[in-house]
């Protein structure tokens, strides 16, 4: 399940890599914007389990706020972004993760 | 009653997380852990083992109390077993909150065997604000997106 949708992307090494060409104006603009290919890490790391009673890991996927990061910013595959958002649920109901930060 | 469906019932693996007051002395966190440990055993239950991690800050008040002592109990058992766990510990004031989980279908027993009780010191340090400096943010993500609701940290 989640190697098709490793394979389905495109990797984009960024120009940067090859260093060479400099001259369309800034290095890493390629069409809107630039692109860093995000890998969902739990993919790419096989030991890394989403794991609600890990407050540091799960500190990564939800705002200062509070609020679950999507996936478009996270990067992570969509099987692990929603083990990711039970988690976050879970640790929530345990007062591991706030359900929210007000601001101060 | 549960002996005679012993047989053909899966064992499964689960694990509670229960928060208690963070007022309470060891031996009282001894008892509540008895307590939960005979019932385990009592229906039919194998209990594994004891994690407590300690007085730690909660990041929300949990019965009005700044601070919970949290407890992780790891055993194998029937659906039936943790509905009567979750029972008791609904009845025990001591206990604030609990959460429990499978960790997976139809295991073998003789393979888990009980283990050491483990202590961990808990948290340390108070009044420690939730994120703040210490969290990394995504790198790639610097104002390019115009579209996100305020995700930009």
């Amino acid at each position: 399940m989640s190697t098709m949708t490793d394979k389905k992307r495109p990797v984009k090494k960024d120009s940067r890599d090859n260093g060479g060409d400099d001259m369309e104006g800034g290095d890493e603009k390629r069409g809107r914007g630039f692109v860093r290919r995000k890998v969902c890490r739990f993919c790419a790391d096989k030991n890394a389990k989403v794991d609600y009673k890990d407050q540091s890991t799960l500190k990564y996927f939800v705002t200062e706020r509070g609020k679950i990061i999507p996936r478009r910013i996270s990067g992570n595959c969509a099987l692990h972004q929603r083990a990711v958002a039970k988690a976050v649920k879970q640790a929530r109901g345990l007062a591991l993760i706030p359900y929210l930060v007000l601001a101060s | 009653m549960a002996e005679a469906k012993n047989a053909t019932a899966k064992v499964r693996e689960y694990e509670t997380v229960f928060l208690v007051k963070p007022d309470l002395t060891d031996e009282n966190v001894d008892k509540v852990k008895d307590k939960v440990r005979t019932i385990i055993n009592r229906d039919g239950g194998k209990f594994l083992r004891f994690t407590i991690w300690g007085k730690k800050k909660t990041m929300y008040p949990v019965a009005k109390q700044p601070r919970a002592i949290y407890i992780h109990a790891h055993y194998l058992g029937g659906s039936a077993m943790v509905a009567e766990v979750e029972r008791n510990l609904r009845n025990l004031d001591e206990v604030s909150r609990f959460m429990s989980k499978r960790l997976a279908d139809d295991v073998n027993a003789e393979a888990h065997q009980p283990q050491e009780d483990l202590k961990l010191s808990g948290d340390v340090d108070d009044n420690k604000p939730f994120g703040g400096a210490e969290r990394e943010g995504f790198g790639g993500f610097d104002g390019d997106m115009d579209d996100d609701g305020g995700y930009g940290v």
